[in-house]
């Protein structure tokens, strides 16, 4: 189960996003984000709500922040609170995509 | 399109010669196994975590190799980790590589050729027919590695799948290799199969060196 809700605030298409990213939801949660992408210059992925992520959760926001990379556009992804922080930094996201501590607005 | 598992066996095919090349046989039969569960997890019928594998398919897939490695892991509950599950599986008798080969000969990519070294030992090759599949499968994994975009998942997997395996040299020079070898173990990095596919060759490797060598 995902909850995905879409606001745009001070320039950014802020994507707030709650539940679980699996295999479940990954298709779901790759669309929004894409949609956002294909739409705003800046978007922030934000996972302050999100409770669980697996490996397909994973790939979903990857291939999001290669389409805002082949769009020019900014991607960030910020709030990571506990078990879904602890997967971005076993798998060294940070290396890939941009991630905040707070929402950039 | 091709799976992973097959995209790691083309990999494997010398193309001057036909014959398979790793510079780590036991690491390739890991990396076979962790490519297999790179189909299941792309194709949905499995999701990983950090530790735990947890199968999704309630329906037979109709692909044969993803249905033997489902129904094996539905019969041993027991097993949950990435790690017990590669171990399992390497240790269980699928021809992994057999059924590749199988494949990409019936997709018309290889050939197989019969020949005998010495008038006695047969030997098998796997001459490439279409030759452009490994070009632009080399390609792509090499532009994955050398550019500084973020590659496809598939590429990803793949990567990090071929290097613990040596696969690599076919691709980049040494110079390349030593040049983005920081991208290498970033992309490895990212995926939970690979990274335990990793630590699986460097623990049999540890315990291949501690193994004491009878003299004599």
């Amino acid at each position: 189960m995902i909850e995905l809700k879409t606001e745009t605030r001070a320039g950014w298409c802020v994507v707030a996003i709650r539940g679980r990213a699996d295999a479940e939801t990954a298709d779901e949660l790759e669309a929004a984000l894409r949609a956002a992408v294909a739409q705003h210059p800046k978007v922030a992925a934000d996972f302050a709500g999100l409770d669980y992520i697996s490996s397909a959760g994973l790939r979903a926001v990857l291939q999001a922040a290669r389409a805002a990379q082949a769009a020019n556009a900014e991607f960030a992804a910020c709030q990571l609170r506990g078990s879904v922080k602890r997967v971005f930094d076993v798998s060294g996201m940070q290396h890939v995509l941009r991630i905040d501590e707070n929402l950039p607005c | 399109m091709l799976t992973i598992l097959e995209e790691l066996v083309l990999l494997a095919v010398n193309p001057n010669t036909g014959e398979l090349v790793s510079t780590h046989e036991f690491g390739m039969g890991y990396a076979l196994v962790g490519a297999v569960f790179f189909d299941l997890a792309l194709s949905r019928q499995i999701d990983t975590d950090t530790e735990e594998i947890r199968i999704l398919a309630t329906a037979p897939s109709g692909h044969p190799v993803w249905d033997a490695v489902l129904a094996e892991m539905r019969n041993q509950p027991g097993l949950r980790t990435v790690r017990d599950w590669i171990e399992a599986m390497f240790r269980g008798n699928h021809d992994l590589e057999g059924a590749a080969l199988a494949s990409l000969i019936a997709g018309g990519i290889l050939r197989r050729q019969k020949s005998k070294r010495l008038w006695l030992i047969e030997v098998e090759r796997f001459p490439l027919v279409d030759r452009p599949a490994q070009t632009r499968l080399r390609e792509r994994l090499a532009g994955a590695i050398l550019g500084d975009q973020i590659p496809d998942p598939r590429d990803i997997m793949l990567v990090s799948l071929a290097e613990p395996c040596g696969l690599l040299r076919c691709l980049l020079s040494e110079a390349e290799l030593e040049s983005r070898k920081q991208r290498i173990a970033m992309l490895s990095n990212l995926e939970t199969i690979s990274r335990k596919v990793s630590l699986a060759i460097a623990d049999l490797d540890a315990s291949v060196r501690q193994t004491p060598h009878r003299l004599g």
